[in-house]
């Protein structure tokens, strides 16, 4: 028996743990890591299931290739040489930009780097995305715009600092546990919790303010705040005149959002939005804290900027317990962004637009034509197969066919490649479609480092051997690109890759496996002396001054008619994680929600004639599902809510394929619907 | 009786490891303290009750019951090896009791007992404990005790396996009493266990209403580690794994704040409600388990206090259950 200390592969939290590895090898249990400043002894219960999956009798085990429209098992050396070799042909056919990568914010950051180096380095192309696309990337380019850094401002440490929460779009407790009942505690000791999402999630249950408000007015809400807080004078003037421009234009902007005029876009009461507003203002800490309710909508980046403005106008920023929050979903999507695994910059968000940034590059992996265009975003590029545009994608550990919206179209583009190779632990609904299937390692067979939501680098440790053939996605990677021809990809081990991404990467600089040890170092850490930054923008923001971006309301892409009268959102359960390839394998996980369902309110279901636990139709212009109907009054009337888990069933056959102009982020958030129960 | 200075235990501890498997605390690199091997990491004897669930070497997370292949089954078997568990408490030990009685009563468990059956037990007390506290004095419930003076660990054997492990111990100061150890353990404050007590007739007494429960249930995140870690829960789910030709049965720790623990085939759910999930957990600790095994089934060990991630462990909700519904006691009926 022995217990090895690692970082959970679930959510951004980034909880430490050990996984005890029985006398067979095998892994037979986990334990908290009680040192460790974030878990300190305590996990979710997906923490708690973390080793399950591990050994699931499903688990890949050899590559795959497909011979004759089936997929038959093959060697490594057949199934990379395939990779590279397709890939080389059909840009040699088609140009450099007919391919695509989509890396993974489950896989580590020095796989992530090793992703984007391969797109870049190798097939000389900037077309590279994660799934970041589809969570954050609204709040990377809201915040990189607002303070100069697209990341968490504060720390996980920080709630405890804090004398108000305002979250907004955030289900907490469900999906950043750790993290919600810390402010749990927090509250019962006399914190004030502010919640604005119009589920009446746990966190609502235990709110000073619970808003009520439609999908989609976020920024009629905020503006409407801002408002009051202006008119009313509860600004911080000293805060707004040392650190921020432009506050001009946010004041002539939100001139026009009286409460009266916001209430009728957002459904509350002028009063609601007063109180929130002088509520939010009365704090001397306060955080605010939010996740896929705000960047998931066509006006994402928009819904960003917003709460990065009343955080200005009211100076909750650049101090402990204050603070703009995105709580990031994946265990390792704020490394993925920070690797550079994005169609616009390298690691440490150096633009490949920047003359410098590229000859830096050129010069440290020993390469001329590094491309100066930005690629194409992961939702871009299925609309690029679907017009065939794109010929070939290689896809690690994502699961576009059931995370993306509108998977019909999904599906048809990527049937339309001319190859797909798809690197995963399971065999997900992508890899049926795929050319070649690459067994990888899970989170507990390799060594690594994932940065969590509070930006900090911390280890991934090897527990157990490879099951089957399966190998780490670095080697992998590796061996892609020394097949496609190119010398400057030959490691021994993820650390030597952490110390060229700590060359290349001032915000990692001082970062080395030497230092990881201990509970991690958050970023920016640029000097082996660094001890890392726990609060950004204290003093200065990372651009110099903050700056005010206000933005007006847009309605969603798709609001509720006559032939389909619900709002339709989405998002994740408790007891799930993302497609479910991991959680539906965990048996006390799959076993607590063991079946697709729809929120549906009380009143709705009893005006539609629907029972608790019916199997009922829900359906939108892109395709109908069959689901349990679940009456609760978590659901607000009008609105539906649907998790994204299953495939039997499977919500993003209903999201509407409409993105932020400028994120490309989807709106998971609204669609319409319409509800049908009969069989 | 023998006293050994912490060397020699760690000595000792080693000399038995070619006829035991001998599972002691140990520190991991973080300062979380579990029961491993030797191997595993320094032995860390004095800080108090262990970070992981006491129970573990004879009740694992995750539990292969058996193997079947083309009509054949092969069982789980009794260890080779029997198993010496060190560092134990007085209060993991007495919850030891509890669950051996539990899984001893009706039908007998092999699963546990393949590991439990011919094992030992060392419970240390005395002045270890975290922060230099003292840790109680169990005087049984375990084969040998380690009650530390300060500096030297007195061998108090309780039973025949006991005896012949001290004996096997390496010749050190003999100490002929315990008493002041002892004394200084019985004035040890018993607060907690008021609270528990008192918390427990009101249980029974039927004097805590729902929308209390329902008030804790709202701060309960389903963690499931008070379950997890809590030395008497003894709840498990089965599943199959079918790998090729052959079926593997598991088991895995459960929890009883899960709406699936108890929820039925047709889909009715006896504890579907939250509240209803969160009184049963210390209902059955403080009521159910005092009718049907005549004892309390909380021994205070504390873990689920410092597991649970939002404040709601048996100590805070038994404190708060007296607070608020125990006023009555001066001239109500008993508390």
């Amino acid at each position: 028996m022995k217990r090895v200390l690692t970082t959970c592969p679930y959510c951004g939290v980034g909880c430490n743990l050990y996984l005890v590895v029985g006398d067979d090898g095998r892994l037979v249990g986990v334990e908290p890591s009680v040192g460790h400043p974030v878990s300190r002894g305590q996990l979710c219960i997906k923490g708690w299931n973390a080793f399950h999956f591990v050994n699931h009798p499903d688990r890949l085990t050899h590559p795959l290739i497909r011979r004759g429209g089936r997929l038959v098992p093959a060697s490594w050396d057949e199934a990379l040489a395939l990779v590279a070799g397709r890939m080389r042909e059909i840009q040699d056919k088609h140009g450099p930009d007919s391919v695509a990568v989509f890396s993974s914010a489950k896989t580590t950051n020095e796989e992530n780097y090793l992703a984007m180096k391969l797109t870049r380095a190798v097939f000389k192309t900037n077309n590279v995305d994660h799934c970041a696309r589809l969570c954050h990337a609204s709040t990377v380019a809201g915040l990189a715009a607002t303070f100069g850094s697209g990341a968490m401002t504060n720390s996980i440490a920080c709630v405890e600092q804090a004398d108000l929460f305002f979250v907004i779009g955030s289900n907490t407790t469900e999906q950043h546990p750790i993290i919600g009942a810390r402010i749990i505690q927090v509250c019962q000791n006399g914190g004030k919790l502010m919640v604005a999402d119009n589920r009446k999630i746990r966190l609502a249950r235990l709110a000073d303010l619970h808003l009520r408000h439609r999908n989609g007015t976020d920024v009629a809400l905020l503006n409407a705040m801002m408002h009051v807080i202006i008119s009313e004078g509860l600004t911080d003037e000293e805060f707004i005149a040392s650190r921020t421009e432009r506050y001009e234009d946010l004041e002539r902007l939100v001139a026009h959002y009286p409460p009266a005029r916001a209430a009728r876009i957002t459904g509350l009461t002028p009063e609601e939005i007063a109180d929130a507003a002088r509520l939010f203002a009365s704090a001397d800490h306060a955080m605010i804290i939010y996740a896929m309710g705000i960047t998931q909508h066509t006006h994402g980046v928009d819904n960003v900027r917003s709460c990065a403005n009343l955080a200005m106008l009211t100076g909750n920023i650049g101090r402990p317990g204050t603070g703009v929050n995105p709580l990031r979903g994946q265990n390792n999507v704020q490394g993925a962004c920070d690797m550079g695994a994005l169609p616009d910059v390298y690691s440490g968000y150096q633009r490949v637009t920047d003359d410098a940034a590229r000859a830096k590059f050129q010069r440290a992996w020993g390469v001329r034509g590094l491309p100066r265009d930005v690629g194409i975003t992961s939702t871009a590029a299925i609309d690029a197969a679907a017009a065939g545009d794109l010929k070939a994608l290689y896809v690690i550990g994502e699961n576009p066919t059931l995370s993306h919206p509108d998977i019909r179209h999904v599906r048809t583009a990527l049937q339309n490649l001319e190859f797909l190779a798809v690197q995963d632990i399971f065999q997900t609904t992508t890899a049926d479609l795929a050319d070649v299937v690459l067994p990888a390692c899970s989170f507990a067979e390799k060594d690594g480092t994932f940065t969590s939501t509070e930006r900090r680098v911390q280890r991934v440790r090897r527990a157990v051997s490879p099951i089957g053939e399966s190998r780490p996605d670095w080697h992998i990677i590796c061996e892609i690109a020394s097949r496609a021809g190119y010398s400057g990809m030959q490691y021994d081990s993820p650390d030597a890759v952490m110390e060229e991404i700590a060359a290349l990467t001032p915000s990692y600089g001082g970062i080395s496996y030497s230092r990881l040890d201990g509970p991690g170092l958050q970023w920016p850490c640029p000097a082996a002396d660094h001890q890392g930054t726990p609060v950004l923008h204290v003093g200065k923001f990372a651009r110099g001054q903050g700056v005010f971006r206000p933005a007006d309301y847009r309605p969603p892409a798709e609001l509720p008619d006559d032939d389909y009268p619900f709002v339709l959102t989405t998002g994740r359960n408790y007891f799930h994680f993302h497609t479910g390839t991991m959680t539906r394998r965990s048996r006390l996980l799959h076993r607590e929600e063991r079946f697709p369902y729809v929120e549906i309110s009380p009143e709705d279901a009893r005006s539609l004639g629907i029972r608790d636990q019916q199997w009922i139709h829900v359906g939108t212009r892109r395709g109908e599902v069959r689901v349990q109907a679940r009456v609760t009054d978590t659901a607000m009337k009008g609105v539906l809510f649907m998790p994204f888990h299953y495939v039997e069933a499977a919500a993003n056959l209903l999201t509407i394929n409409a993105l932020d102009p400028e994120a490309e982020i989807p709106e998971f958030k609204v669609c319409a619907a319409r509800v049908r129960s009969t069989p | 009786m023998k006293s050994l200075t912490l060397q020699q235990v760690q000595d000792f501890l080693r000399s038995l490891t070619s006829d035991y498997d001998v599972q002691a605390p140990i520190a991991l690199p973080d300062g979380t303290r579990v029961l491993g091997r030797l191997d595993e990491g320094p032995l860390a004897i004095p800080g108090g009750r262990v970070d992981s669930k006491p129970t573990s070497p004879f009740f694992p997370q995750l539990d292969r019951i058996f193997a079947y292949r083309r009509g054949s089954i092969a069982m789980q078997q009794p260890v080779e090896k029997p198993l010496l568990v060190v560092g134990l408490t007085a209060e993991d030990a007495d919850a030891l009791t509890f669950i051996d009685e539990f899984f001893a009563a009706e039908y007998r468990d092999d699963v546990y007992f393949n590991k439990r059956d011919r094992s030992a037990v060392i419970v240390v007390s005395g002045r270890c404990g975290k922060d230099g506290g003292f840790l109680k004095i169990a005087g049984g419930d375990c084969d040998l005790e380690f009650v530390c003076d300060g500096e030297r660990y007195v061998l108090v054997p309780y039973t025949e396996a006991g005896k012949r492990l001290a004996h096997r111990a390496p010749e050190g100061d003999e100490v002929s009493s315990i008493a002041d150890l002892q004394a200084e353990s019985d004035a040890l404050p018993d607060d907690d266990r008021q609270v528990l007590e008192r918390a427990s007739r009101l249980l029974q007494e039927d004097r805590v209403p729902e929308e209390f429960w329902a008030e804790i249930a709202d701060r309960c995140i389903a963690c499931t580690a008070c379950n997890l870690l809590c030395p008497t829960c003894t709840c498990f789910e089965v599943f199959d794994w079918t790998r090729g030709e052959q079926i593997e049965r598991y088991r895995l720790w459960d929890s009883c704040q899960l709406a699936g623990f108890m929820r039925e085939a047709s889909g009715h759910n006896p504890m579907g409600e939250e509240h209803v999930r969160t009184r049963r957990r210390i209902h059955h600790k403080l009521a159910a388990d005092r009718t049907r095994w005549g004892r309390i089934s909380c021994s205070l060990c504390g873990r689920c206090d410092d597991v649970c991630p939002s404040g709601i462990g048996i100590k805070a909700v038994t404190r708060e259950i007296v607070r608020r519904f125990g006023i009555e006691k001066e001239n109500g009926p008993e508390t």
